[in-house]
Order: C-alpha cells, then sequence, then structure tokens
C-alpha cells in the first residue's frame, strides 16, 4: 500500500505507524462544563465504519510527520492524506 | 594516564573500505554532522552561504551540505570537521535556531559505482523509487529494520547515514545487497 505524502510523494505504507480514529485530534477541554464525559466519550468511543475513514498515521521511518489519511475501509484505496498539523491548525482559526 | 585509542564507527583504527567490482563503500569517518531546526515564526537562515533545500531535498555549497528532514529542519554536513565543535560553529551561523551535534550518533557510508549499479543496489535495499531519487534528493527509510538518511549526491555517488550503534549491521547489509549483484 502506497501512501501519498503531501510533501514526500507516494511512500510504502511500511514505513507509516497507524495509530487510529483522527478525531482523537478534538481532544474537548477539561475546564469545561461536563468534561468528565466529553473524555469517557474521547477516550473510549470510536466509530467503526464500513467505508471512508478519517484516521492518523505516524511517518515514522520518514519525515516523523503525522497524517490525516482518508481510507475506505472496504476497498483499501487511499482518497487523500494531508498534514494533521494543517488540520489542527485550520481547526483552530 | 588512561591510554585510549580513538577507532572508527565499524570499530578499527581506520575507516573501512571495500572494493567490489567497479563499486566502493567507504565509511567517512570526517564528516560531521549537526541538526538544525527552526523555532515557531523563525525563518530560514542560510548557514554557511548554504541554501536550505526543500522537502526530499539535499544541497551543497563547498565543504557544506544540508540535507532536509522534516518541516522547518534539516541536518548540515561539514567535510572533515568530525572532530572539531561544529555544532558550536553552526550554532552561531543560525541565529534563533535549535542545533543539535549529531556527528556521534550517526555513521556514514559513500557508495560509489555506475548509476545502473547504484539505481539496482537501491531497488534491493529500500522501498523507495529508484528512479525519482535523483542526484540532489535525500529521504529518510528504512533497511533492513533500521532507519537511514540516504543521500544521492551525484548521478553516481549515494550516501547513506546509519544509526552509530548499528554501523556494522548497516555496512554488513549494503555489502551483502553489493555482493549478490553481479558487478563486473
Amino acid at each position: 500500500m502506497l501512501i501519498p505524502h503531501p510533501l514526500l510523494g507516494p511512500r510504502d505504507a511500511q514505513e507509516f505507524t497507524y495509530l487510529g480514529d483522527a478525531s482523537l485530534l478534538n481532544r474537548p477541554d477539561g475546564m469545561a462544563e461536563g468534561a468528565l464525559a466529553a473524555f469517557c466519550d474521547y477516550v473510549y468511543l470510536r466509530d467503526n465504519p464500513a467505508g471512508v475513514h478519517r484516521e492518523l498515521w505516524f511517518h515514522e521511518q520518514g519525515d516523523r510527520s503525522w497524517l490525516v489519511v482518508t481510507r475506505n475501509t472496504v476497498t483499501h484505496e487511499i482518497l487523500g492524506a494531508e498534514l494533521a498539523r494543517d488540520v489542527a491548525l485550520r481547526r483552530q482559526k | 594516564m588512561t591510554d585510549l585509542s580513538p577507532i572508527s564507527a565499524l570499530g578499527h583504527a581506520v575507516p573501512q573500505a571495500v572494493r567490489i567490482g567497479t563499486l566502493t563503500i567507504t565509511e567517512n569517518a570526517g564528516l560531521a554532522l549537526a541538526s538544525l531546526a527552526l523555532r515557531q515564526g523563525g525563518g530560514a537562515p542560510q548557514p554557511f552561504g548554504l541554501p536550505l533545500p526543500g522537502p526530499g531535498g539535499w544541497a551543497n555549497a563547498g565543504a557544506t551540505s544540508a540535507f532536509w528532514t522534516g518541516p522547518g529542519a534539516w541536518m548540515i554536513e561539514a567535510d572533515g570537521r568530525a572532530e572539531d565543535d561544529f555544532a558550536s560553529a553552526l550554532k552561531a551561523e543560525a541565529p534563533g535556531c535549535s542545533v543539535a551535534e549529531q556527528t556521534d550518533g550517526w555513521a556514514v557510508f559513500e557508495i560509489a559505482a555506475s548509476v545502473a549499479t547504484l539505481e539496482a543496489l537501491l531497488e534491493k535495499l529500500v522501498n523507495i523509487d529508484a528512479s525519482r531519487f535523483v542526484p540532489g534528493s535525500a529521504l529518510r527509510t528504512g533497511l533492513e529494520h533500521m532507519s537511514v538518511f540516504l543521500i544521492r549526491r551525484t548521478e553516481g555517488q549515494l550516501a547513506l547515514w546509519a544509526m552509530r550503534s548499528a554501523a556494522g549491521s548497516a555496512f554488513h547489509a549494503i555489502e551483502a545487497a553489493a555482493r549478490r549483484l553481479d558487478v563486473a
């Protein structure tokens, strides 16, 4: 499987480590009202879609960047990849 | 007084070299390495007049070279300065950046051969597209479960930075692959 790295082009998936659902980027505010329930959902609850899924991959044997990879879990087709940093910065705005 | 004798990364008194037909693998014990990283909001410096390359690139100016290792991060190489405090010299050239000494953590092997031989060797050793790995490219990848930096210096020259603690394993891996190439 090749992952289309946004900076380096197609790279072998063996160079990457899989972390899981990209919703891990959306860490709840620990000081907000209802933080306990929000953290319980954040830590334990995941969607398990048969289809398009956004996932975090770490380019461990490469440039050490975190990527958000959009992948179809049924066909294993990779629909896109972007730097997790860009995703997180865009959300902050 | 303790009598200490310096040894190279492969454990010998002098750097090792192997010749297999027209292919040579040489341990380069004189090349210094230091990492350079930008701090948030800082602009990219030009240490020793060296333009820092973009993603996947390697640039050379005189006795100093740089290769990209990640967003806002590079490794800087300096010929013949492995026994100097090269990191301090780089720090002075790149104010406001993070600089760390790396020479002691890595060992570099220079591989010289014809273009066809080098590409055949790359195809045996690493899972990258050898035809896209043109002169002036550098990347990090896995080689027999070891993390290495590869640099294509010219058409016929390839450098491989391996972890110093695994220098013997990396050298063995390159040599074993090269011997199976059937190089004339």
